[in-house]
């Protein structure tokens, strides 16, 4: 059976990259009966996808059913982000910034976002793919697309094998090799693009919890200082919190423009060995808990949003769509590609499945997904913002105060200025769908940081609660929970048209937001001094409702 | 010698394997290369060194296929494709 007949050859769809995206698309398009095959050219999923990762909270709440009403595995939840901002090193000259930060007693339940290891994600999207009926072939290198009268019909591996499509999702990343040698897009200048250099550090649950707890911190200096990338385009330092690990990630453009390209090797390891022995929390209490696991490097694009003319490069041609980072979607400033990875793919599927059954894979019509990822706030917002890009100019003139307004802007409370009519739009779009959505978010934000407790992950065997906890405790909370979420749907259900119709009224009225968050900052701030005042009273409670969570049966956070 | 070759990484770079072969997979052009060594500096991998003013592949060994050398390449000399499937480098701590 070495030879099969050409027919069997022919699909649907094919996916191109099982990494973030491509799973979410063959989900969709295997869910709808089309015919689905996914490529990835490693042996094992996701072994070849690097990062430091914080998959922000959009991405879960926006983003596919299947992963906000699933078990990923992740890491870690993340409740803020520290910025040190670093005058001076060696006499210790550093401004805190830690503004941006989910408050008690919402944290850490409600998180800001969630890490996780990359392999392990993917590898559960990609088995929820095959789940949902999509064929999986791994260490399959896709060379080139079969073209047919100017239209992509399929793909070419490595090997010469044709294998025939009427669609074909390219989810391969950044590079975009095959896009471009398919003509739907130029590759990316060195301007745009930034190297990641990461370290992977091994250290006890204990010492995480204690050292770094649930908290990002990222660094900002000036270039002689040595310490973060700040050769230009304003790079950073960030450091992530992970179960048991933790996550040290530096990243520099690889061009300065005018063809500048600096000696990374060089600047990325003085910069790592600064940082490890000069920066003091690093050096006193991280440094003496931690052992190097891993050591690894990948190439993102970090700026390709900002340019207009690559903004406005395609992502489709006839029988063919790019999704995610092939496309052009990383985020400018948090660097998180997978929210736009995930919608991106979500919409270009629903684009598939109509263009499949109208029969018609021109680009005319595949063009509706380029109107529906220009019209995602999200995705815009994300791939826009402009705060890291200008820290770079900050850098080069050693202006404190406008390098602490940048970061204050990117990563710190004033991110609401320009975060909150987008984050608005998108709650009020779901809602307007369907108000019953709150009711999976809340469940989601449990359900997540049960499975944070007890590594709960799909695939996985994990710790049951159950000799953990006495059984009364355990009835106790989950009728307590019960009570809450049945409750609440009830409500919620009852009170939809009315809630749909608010969304209906708002959603206009959201372009304010942004400009009103301008104006309110100094008084949100104040509250939130305030309210920060009351931490030992909301600590209080955020500890007995973590309590209650891990003591609960977690099928009452699954959708009912 | 004319060979330009910057020993800055420790020999070994923990927790990342290189499986099969992979084919050699990053290539120089030599016609088109001017020896501005840019891809040398901003290789982590020690993978390229310059020979006779040329650019030149001295080791895939330890390519993690990021493609930095293909992008900042100013005169298009370097072909970047794919290693061979299910071959090249894989890690578990991405």
């Amino acid at each position: 059976m070495e030879k099969e007949t050409e027919e069997s050859k022919e699909y649907d769809v094919i996916i191109v990259g099982a990494g973030f995206a491509g799973p979410v698309a063959a989900v969709k398009c295997a869910r709808a009966g089309l015919k689905t095959l996914m490529l990835e050219r490693s042996a094992r999923v996701g072994e070849k996808v690097i990062s430091g990762l914080t998959i922000p909270f959009h991405g879960f709440l926006f983003g596919p059913d299947f992963i906000r009403e699933g078990n990923p595995p992740i890491e870690r939840p993340v409740d803020g982000i520290i910025n040190y901002i670093i005058r001076d090193i060696d006499s210790c000259d550093i401004e805190i910034d830690d503004s941006l930060r989910i408050p008690k007693p919402f944290s850490p339940v409600i998180a800001f976002g969630y890490n996780a290891y990359c392999r392990p994600f993917c590898e559960w999207e990609a088995q929820m793919a095959v789940n949902a009926g999509c064929e999986l072939r791994t260490s399959t290198t896709v060379a080139d697309v079969i073209k047919e009268d100017g239209k992509v019909a399929g793909v070419i591996t490595e090997d010469g094998e044709r294998i025939r499509a009427r669609i074909v999702i390219d989810a391969e990343g950044s590079q975009g090799l095959v896009a471009v040698k398919a003509g739907v897009r130029e590759k990316y200048p060195p301007e745009v693009i930034s190297l990641a250099d990461v370290y992977d550090y091994e250290m006890s649950k204990e010492d995480v919890d204690t050292v770094l707890g649930h908290t990002l911190r990222f660094c900002w200096a000036w270039d002689e200082e040595n310490l973060a990338p700040p050769l230009g385009y304003g790079n950073g330092l960030m450091v992530w919190p992970y179960r048991r690990s933790v996550h040290f990630c530096q990243d520099q453009c690889l061009s300065l423009g005018e063809g500048r390209v600096s000696n990374l090797r060089k600047a990325f390891l003085e910069y790592h060995r600064n940082i490890t022995t000069k920066l003091p929390w690093w050096r006193d209490e991280v440094q003496p808990r931690v052992k190097l696991r891993a050591h690894m490097w990948e190439t993102f694009e970090i700026f390709v949003g900002l340019d207009k003319r690559l903004r406005n490069m395609p992502s489709c041609t006839d029988g063919m769509i790019l999704i995610g980072d092939a496309a052009g979607l990383e985020g400018t400033e948090l660097c998180d590609g997978v929210p736009a990875a995930w919608f991106s793919a979500d919409i270009a599927a629903d684009v598939a499945i109509e263009a499949l059954f109208s029969n018609d894979t021109s680009k005319e019509f595949l063009k509706r997904y380029e109107e529906r990822v220009r019209d995602h706030p999200m995705i815009q917002w994300s791939i826009s913002g402009t705060n890291r890009y200008n820290l770079r100019f900050a850098q080069d003139l050693h202006d404190f105060e406008e390098l602490k307004k940048y970061v204050h802007r990117g990563w710190g409370l004033a991110c609401f200025t320009h975060v909150s009519t987008p984050l608005l739009k998108m709650i009020l779009r779901f809602i307007r769908e369907d108000p019953m959505i709150i009711d999976s978010w809340i469940r989601m934000f449990f359900r997540y940081y049960y499975n944070w407790v007890y590594e709960r992950y799909d695939q996985r065997d994990f710790a049951d609660r159950k000799g953990v906890n006495s059984a009364m405790k355990g009835t106790f909370s989950s009728f307590l929970f019960k009570s809450f979420i049945r409750g609440f749907a009830i409500t919620l259900r009852f009170f939809s048209p009315f809630i749909r119709f608010a969304a209906r009224v708002l959603e206009p009225v959201c372009v304010v937001a942004n400009p009103l968050m301008g104006l309110l900052l100094p008084f949100f701030k104040g509250f939130l001094n305030f309210w920060a005042k009351l931490e030992p009273l909301t600590s209080r409670i955020s500890d007995v409702s973590v309590e209650l969570i891990k003591w609960s049966d977690p099928r009452i956070f699954e959708r009912p | 010698m004319g060979v330009l070759a910057l020993e800055m990484f420790p020999d070994e770079v923990p927790g990342v394997d290189w499986i099969g072969v992979t084919g050699d997979f990053v290539r120089v052009i030599d016609e088109k290369c001017d020896g501005c060594a840019c891809c040398v500096r901003v290789c982590l991998g020690e993978c390229f060194e310059i020979h006779d003013k040329k650019a030149r592949v001295r080791s895939l060994a330890r390519c993690m296929e990021c493609a930095a050398c293909w992008y900042v390449c100013p005169k298009e000399a370097i072909i970047f494709n794919w290693p061979q499937g299910g071959t090249g480098f894989r890690t578990d701590w991405g």
